[in-house]
């Protein structure tokens, strides 16, 4: 593979791995808060068997996709230094923030704080990114 | 006691992504196909990460379930400067004032999230 494509399939890879992790997470959420409030309203019986249908999807499908984005991330520690590439997993917080604040089945609320500690965390990673993260093996 | 289950937690958690690395540059690295990828999964550097890893979620998990999540938020962020500096004392990696800052600014930023 020629340099630039190296580098575009670490690229790949890298975010890959922050937006499953962050998918997976959300899908999870969402999974096991509509499970507690389905076990809530419903007898044990064969149709509430299937009104859990759609929960344990997005729960089990949320574990696949951290799995997933386990392995890429173990494909990105081939390229990159680990002090380079560590910092980037915390855009998973940026992405987990605004799908939760903007998700219809979450809905949780956005405060100012947590806004600007998102924006922290962003201007954190674009410094971390102009390092030199080639990596040293 | 919380505390201290917190901070074997971040340990446990930092250990595993050393491991991590040791695994992909020792065992993934230069390898083709999926077989020899497979295989190096189950290599002691990757097995010890997976059980790391478990550990680490469980006393996370049950640190969660005991402590205030705004009171945990930033224990966990520190998690981000131990991993830089382990890899700069165990793994030699060069790490710039650059990425120190970056690596702060991260660790700050998660902190306020985590606040309601």
């Amino acid at each position: 593979m020629t340099p630039s494509s190296q580098r575009f399939l670490g690229i790949v890879l890298l975010a890959s791995s922050i937006v499953l992790s962050s998918v997976g997470q959300l899908c999870m959420k969402v999974g096991m808060q509509e499970l507690k409030q389905s076990a809530v309203a419903l007898a044990p019986t064969w149709t509430a068997l299937s009104a859990l249908h759609e929960p344990l999807l997005f729960t089990v499908g949320g574990l696949l996709a951290y799995a997933i984005s386990m392995l890429a991330w173990l494909a990105v520690l081939v390229r990159y230094p680990l002090s380079y590439a560590y910092p980037f997993l915390s855009l998973s917080y940026v992405l987990v923030y605004i799908g939760a604040t903007h998700w219809s089945r979450l809905m949780e609320t956005a405060t100012p704080l947590r806004t600007a500690g998102t924006l922290l965390i962003l201007v954190g990673v674009v410094l971390v990114s102009r390092t030199e993260g080639r990596a040293a093996i | 006691m919380s505390d201290l289950i917190l901070l074997a937690a971040v340990g446990f958690l930092s250990a595993s992504q050393v491991l991590q690395k040791l695994g992909a540059q020792r065992r993934l690295h230069g390898t083709t196909g999926t077989r020899q990828w497979v295989l190096a999964l189950f290599s002691p550097e990757l097995v010890g990460a997976a059980v790391a890893i478990v550990i680490g979620t469980l006393l996370w998990l049950y640190v969660l379930y005991e402590m205030e999540v705004s009171r945990a938020f930033p224990f966990l962020s520190l998690g981000s400067v131990v991993v830089v500096a382990v890899s700069r004392l165990f793994l030699g990696e060069h790490v710039s004032l650059h990425r120190w800052a970056g690596v702060l600014l991260i660790t700050v930023g998660i902190t306020l999230v985590a606040q309601s």
